[in-house]
């Protein structure tokens, strides 16, 4: 190829969708990792991007014919659907070239033939694994953390009330109560938005994990324990559960709904259509006016009466089903998912050339037609130890018990005590004398300096210093007379050095202790 | 002078330094207490200068001029000497200042207990008590006399930091103990090899105070140097056993006492036990078990750029300091920087470590010498809670105190220690020279955390750098 590769980038062509891959400043990261990008005319428009924008960051503006038949490479949100009349937007695609999307593998087995039949390199933006290596080509997150947000925005639109509370002259609001279900990335995001509204918010989750994640962003987190069935699955993600853990989870979650003004359900599991969560029975027993905006209304919905794509009312109860969340927030949504799809080009460029290595674990992942054969599921890789999704801190055992016996108390006590009965029974009266102020001192001591703020420790090691120059006092009473013996000069030898502790120790304290200071007398100090 | 003047008199002294400690607890009390240990001191001194001009037993000489002058020559030198050195020191210093300040007390020791057979007094006068007694203060002066220069010449540097491992070094210990012990019985069977024993005793405690000393590795100067504070305090009670003086009792207990805590509380911090660092050789073992499963992995390098930029958009910092902090000489920088945030409106806090530089509350003092206000400056406990709502940590000089593998790495030799966790907050920007391990010779996996960046270099050059692009809006 004598030319740089070519990257194209379609307008979307699925009803509403208003999205691209790439918005004018991705197109500036494209074009620094070495390729040519081409913008089919009108790809941005839904995201507020213009040609002349495409244009001006360094992109060639094309019509849908050219640009398929010169890109190398195609970048796209969506996955490529049927056009009517038998037309299909795989066929627009040159035969070997590249394509990246959104590409649900599971739900598309025809699709994968299709492309396999094109040999087509395809890569599936949803497939990427969710290792820490690979954080930053996570559409799903990116995507998912968009979606929640709006999800909030969405409901709150319908609700037609405040989410906060207020105490005003005219009376008190009550602060909406938000009921998130699953509190995956889309559902942290709903709960932090939630939140950030004023709204008291409460989260569920089959994931353990999720309870810490919830309380963070300053939620309740409802805990789900039956039967010790953990809703945990692979990669962080939600598996799915038995029906008889499904009937008890609606009956759970059905009860809560009693409460809640608007509800948020977040549940997807990887390759199965949304579970059932919310049953019309729940739906009946809620207020009238409440909202339930179900995210998971494209995979059949969460709720048994959402349509997917429309907002209904039932019961009294506004159930949005939107699929076209992301649409709504266009430009921003095709910003991070065009950051994504720079960092996955970035993996599989190597001196301007696409080179595809299956030992890449990311890329291998995202894989899903290569060669004329579809790749698709990757083989199982072998496990990785805590492999942690964006969102799950890293498990982290409880403290471990510090080292330590009791056993030198022990030994310690067992000593004294019989060290106080030869005291009684041998030591001389002046020597028991000794021993009571010497032990008593000792446990004075003890706890005196137990009191000591640890910032002062310094200090505390200079004032001892210092006072333990009082065996200055020994070298006094070296001397037992009147006139220069051995004695005198060793005592005076023992007193010049013990004076420089004296001195050098209170006068370095009281240096240092001037320094510690709060920030007013700090600023008073600089004036 | 009656004697129970010179007694009350040693009372007074005896509960101003009580008092003195007491002061300690609080930033606010502490130069009080600091005056009360000075006013406790200039008594006891004042009042023993008289009971030698003055003496209650009256078969007792006065003193005489020569003495007088001897002992006010030496106290003047060495006040002398002592201010002007306590003066001078770098608070960088303070640890070598502190370790050589308790060899003079640990040779004060030593010749206290030999003076009077020195000066022809004969031990044999004396009950075993008193023998003893004096065995016991010569044995721990000795200890504590090279034992401190040896910690004060490995904090200089001049000695090196690794710990001097001799094959069997325990054993050679037990030889010294045993040869002490032997010379002791000698001196008290044989009145006329008294003189020389006591000597002995003195030379050989002397070795193994070095020996004890140069086994333990740089890492763990904190525990040795309060350790030794506490020997110092041990030297001196023996002393005041050895003279019936209950002040001396007294006050060595205190030390003693204030000494052995702080080994324990560094201990603690460090999850060893104390004999694991006194017998020393910490270092050898970590060291293979580093090289053996390193998790190597890739580290995100940054620029100062970068770090000004997250340090501007963030909200929240903490600035985790260690003794690199304090080798650079960074602490003042580090303060512009603190002072240039707040001003932005920004959260900084100081997050210290017990085992931070080479002296419990080191880091304290540093950042108090910079102008750092106190109550911006944070333990362990206080502040580890809040690393999870931070933006940003800048970690500078610290290593091994904020290395995840404590908590979840039971193969790590640090395994057990508490210790900041300052990976938990949203990025963290590590100060380092090289990606060198740190004093306990283990890897940091920190370094290899998807928010950590990594700003290699001087520390003080890297701090100025910031602020100075800190400091150009």
């Amino acid at each position: 190829m004598s030319h740089a590769l070519r990257v194209g980038v379609p307008k979307e062509v699925f009803p509403g969708e208003r999205r691209v891959a790439a918005t004018p400043s991705i197109i500036k990261k494209l074009t620094k990792l070495g390729v040519e990008v081409l913008v089919e005319a009108g790809a941005g428009e839904g995201a507020s991007a213009l040609d002349a924008a495409y244009s001006e960051a360094g992109a060639r503006v094309l019509d849908t014919t050219q640009l398929y038949a010169e890109a190398d490479i195609i970048l796209k949100v969506r996955a490529p659907i049927e056009l009517g009349a038998g037309a299909h937007e795989v066929d627009r695609l040159k035969e070997g070239a590249v394509l990246i999307c959104l590409l649900w593998p599971a739900q598309n087995p025809e699709l994968l033939q299709r492309l396999s039949a094109k040999k087509i390199t395809t890569l599936a933006m949803d497939a990427v694994p969710r290792i820490t290596r690979a954080q930053k080509m996570d559409a799903l997150s990116a995507m998912a953390n968009l979606a929640g947000y709006r999800a909030v925005i969405e409901g709150t639109h319908a609700f037609g009330r405040f989410l906060g509370g207020q105490s005003t002259a005219a009376g008190r609001i009550k602060p909406a109560r938000v009921f998130v279900v699953g509190a995956g990335v889309a559902g942290l995001a709903a709960v932090a938005a939630a939140r950030a509204l004023g709204a008291v918010v409460t989260a569920f989750d089959t994931r353990p994990a999720a309870r810490e994640q919830v309380k963070s962003l300053g939620a309740s987190f409802l805990p789900f324990d039956w039967k010790g069935e953990s809703g945990e699955g692979e990669g962080g993600y939600a598996r799915q559960m038995s029906e008889a853990y499904l009937e008890a989870e609606q009956t759970f979650i059905a009860q809560e709904a009693k409460n809640a003004d608007v509800i948020i359900t977040t549940a997807l599991v990887p390759g199965v259509p949304a579970p059932k969560l919310l049953t019309s029975g729940a739906v009946v027993s809620m207020a009238r006016g409440s909202v339930i905006v179900d995210l998971a209304a494209e995979q059949g919905g969460n709720c048994a009466l959402t349509e997917s794509g429309r907002a209904v009312e039932k019961f009294g109860v506004n159930i949005l089903g939107y699929t076209d969340l992301l649409s709504r927030m266009a430009p921003q949504a095709s910003e991070l998912y065009g950051g994504t799809l720079v960092a996955l080009l970035d993996e599989i460029l190597e001196d301007g050339q696409v080179v595809i290595d299956y030992a890449d674990e990311v890329v291998r992942g995202a894989l899903v037609v290569h060669d004329g054969k579809v790749t698709w599921p990757p083989p199982r890789p072998a496990i990785r130890a805590g492999a942690p999704a964006p969102f799950v801190p890293p498990t982290v055992e409880p403290p471990p018990r510090p080292i330590g016996s009791p056993w030198p108390g022990r030994i310690g006590l067992g000593l004294l005590a019989p060290g106080l009965v030869l005291l009684g029974i041998f030591g001389s009266a002046e020597l028991v004398e000794r021993m009571t102020v010497f032990l008593l001192a000792c446990v004075v001591g003890w706890h005196l300096v137990w009191s000591v703020t640890p910032a002062l420790h310094t200090p505390l090691m200079s004032v001892t210093n210092a006072i333990s120059g009082i065996i200055l006092v020994g070298g006094l009473l070296l001397s037992r007379g009147r006139g220069l013996e051995p004695g005198t000069l060793v005592g005076g030898a023992a007193v010049l050095l013990a004076s420089i502790n004296v001195a050098g120790g209170f006068r370095v304290t009281a240096r240092m202790l001037r320094m510690f200071q709060r920030a007013p007398d700090a600023a008073a100090r600089k004036k | 002078m009656p004697a129970t003047v010179a007694s009350v008199a040693y009372l007074c002294a005896s509960l101003l330094f009580v008092m003195s400690l007491r002061g300690l607890s609080t930033q606010e009390s502490a130069p009080r207490g600091n005056w009360l240990g000075i006013v406790g001191m200039s008594i006891a001194v004042m009042v023993t200068l008289a009971g030698l001009l003055w003496p209650a037993d009256p078969t007792i000489e006065a003193a005489g001029a020569e003495v007088l002058s001897v002992y006010g020559g030496a106290l003047i030198v060495g006040g002398i000497i002592g201010a002007v050195v306590a003066a001078r020191v770098a608070m960088t210093a303070m640890p070598e200042l502190v370790a050589i300040l308790h060899s003079f007390v640990g040779l004060a020791a030593v010749l206290v207990g030999i003076g009077p057979q020195l000066a022809g007094a004969d031990l044999h006068t004396h009950d075993t008590a008193h023998y003893v007694e004096t065995q016991v203060g010569v044995l721990v002066g000795a200890v504590t006399f090279t034992g401190s220069v040896v910690a004060f010449l490995k904090l200089r540097g001049t000695f090196t930091s690794r710990p001097l491992l001799i094959p069997g070094r325990h054993v050679v210990n037990l030889v010294l103990v045993a040869a002490v012990l032997g010379l002791a019985v000698l001196g008290r069977v044989e009145p006329e090899l008294a003189l020389g024993c006591v000597l002995g005793i003195a030379g050989i405690s002397g070795v193994l105070g070095f020996h004890l000393v140069a086994a333990i590795g740089g890492g763990d100067m904190p525990v040795v140097v309060s350790l030794l504070n506490s020997y110092s305090g041990w030297a001196a009670a023996a002393a005041g056993f050895m003279l019936s003086n209950d002040l001396l009792i007294i006050t060595g207990a205190l030390v003693g006492s204030s000494g052995a805590i702080l080994s324990y509380i560094m201990c603690k911090a460090m999850n060893r036990s104390i004999w694991n660092v006194v017998f020393g050789g910490f270092g050898e073992a970590p060291a293979a078990a580093a090289t053996g499963g390193a998790p190597a992995g890739t580290v995100r390098e940054t620029q100062v750029a970068e770090v000004v930029e997250l340090l501007r958009a963030a909200r929240s910092v903490i600035v985790v300091p260690g003794y690199g902090m304090a080798v650079a000489q960074a602490q003042h920088p580090i303060r512009e920087i603190s002072d240039r945030l707040q001003a932005a409106g920004v959260k900084v806090r100081f997050a210290i470590h017990p085992v931070a530089g080479r002296l419990p509350g080191h880091m304290n003092v540093l950042l108090a010498e910079a102008g750092v206000s106190y109550d911006l400056v944070k333990e362990l406990d206080e502040i580890n809670e809040e690393f999870a709502h931070t933006d940003v940590v800048i970690i500078i000089g610290a290593n091994d105190i904020v290395n995840p593998s404590a908590l979840d790495d039971r193969a790590s030799p640090i395994y057990g220690m508490p210790v900041l966790e300052a990976w938990k907050a949203a990025r963290v920007i590590m100060l380092k020279r090289s990606l060198a391990a740190g004093y306990a010779g283990v890897d940091n996996p920190i370094c290899y955390r998807d928010n950590t960046l990594m700003l290699f270099g001087d520390a003080k050059a890297s701090v100025n750098k910031i602020l100075a692009s800190l400091q150009t809006p």
